[in-house]
């Protein structure tokens, strides 16, 4: 089990963990399911509104964001591969109301990917279930994903020696 | 036309260019000197130089004759902050998923509680 979650987490990726108390069924199910979905999924005060969820690869996952302030923003999975209860992979996108890809309408930031593919990687460790999530920018219009290395945090794990070196760089820059 | 933050990850992908990168954060140098570490012809370290170049993570002068390459930190300080940010999306998004997991065992003990009481409390009315 543990192997398979270093095979979804080299060097070179974006990836971080977390260990949940509960089965791996309960997790593949949270993350898979509507009725699951809606009680936790969105940024923290938001609940959702799913209009559609196909889990199948190629399928789309489309809902509507509701924020207290009364303000509201869709957005969507499409995805890729499914392999219950193990591993999930899928593009993470804004959309419009009819499921169109959009910007962040919020932070219409043009260097910021329109897309991100995730991959989600649950392994099974004495009744708790470790949680792995890697994500690379995704380019639509080259359908290779990027395998990168991550940010400041990720660099430390990740890139090893050279990119300490940059991050330390970038870090000094920082501090006034 | 791929956004800055692809460009940047893409150019990122190649342990070679990290080091190069690595190195021009210590201070800008010449093509030789870059070259230096690594077992690669003068034309292979160029073309890597390009891909870095064209991503906008360096910049090579105009002005002297040996052309010394330098870091450009904003892409990669973008690039940083993107990963941040997505970083706090998903633990946001985990601290709700380990809530809601929470609440999800303690319905399912509560309602086994509530059944094995039930039978105690059938065989209980047999006896």
């Amino acid at each position: 089990m543990a192997q398979s979650a270093n095979a979804a987490n080299p060097a070179t990726e974006f990836a971080f963990s977390r260990t949940f108390d509960a089965s791996r069924e309960d997790v593949w199910n949270a993350f898979t399911q509507p009725e699951h979905l809606k009680h936790w999924w969105g940024p923290p005060g938001s609940r959702i509104e799913i209009v559609h969820h196909e889990l199948k690869p190629g399928g789309l996952f489309h809902y509507l964001m509701k924020f207290p302030d009364g303000r509201a923003m869709w957005a969507r999975f499409v995805f890729r591969e499914i392999a219950a209860p193990e591993r999930l992979v899928w593009l993470n996108g804004f959309s419009d109301e009819h499921g169109g890809l959009t910007r962040n309408p919020w932070i219409p930031n043009a260097s910021y990917p329109l897309e991100t593919l995730n991959t989600l990687t649950l392994a099974e460790q004495e009744g708790k279930t470790m949680l792995t999530i890697t994500a690379v920018p995704f380019h639509a219009s080259d359908e290779e994903a990027f395998v990168f290395a991550g940010g400041i945090n990720g660099m430390k794990a990740g890139f090893g020696a050279s990119f300490q070196v940059l991050a330390d760089y970038l870090a000094q820059r920082r501090r006034p | 036309m791929q956004d800055q933050l692809s460009s940047t990850f893409a150019a990122l992908a190649d342990p070679t260019r990290r080091a190069i990168l690595a190195r021009l954060a210590l201070g800008e140098t010449s093509v030789t000197e870059l070259a230096k570490p690594f077992e690669m012809s003068m034309p292979a370290v160029s073309k890597h130089l390009k891909v870095l170049e064209r991503a906008g993570l360096i910049a090579r002068a105009r002005e002297a004759q040996w052309r010394p390459c330098r870091l450009e930190a904003g892409p990669l300080e973008e690039a940083a902050s993107w990963i941040e940010e997505y970083r706090r999306f998903w633990e946001q998004s985990l601290d709700r998923l380990d809530a809601y997991l929470r609440q999800m065992k303690a319905a399912r003990t509560k309602s086994k509680t509530r059944d094995s009481g039930k039978k105690r409390s059938n065989t209980k009315s047999k006896e």
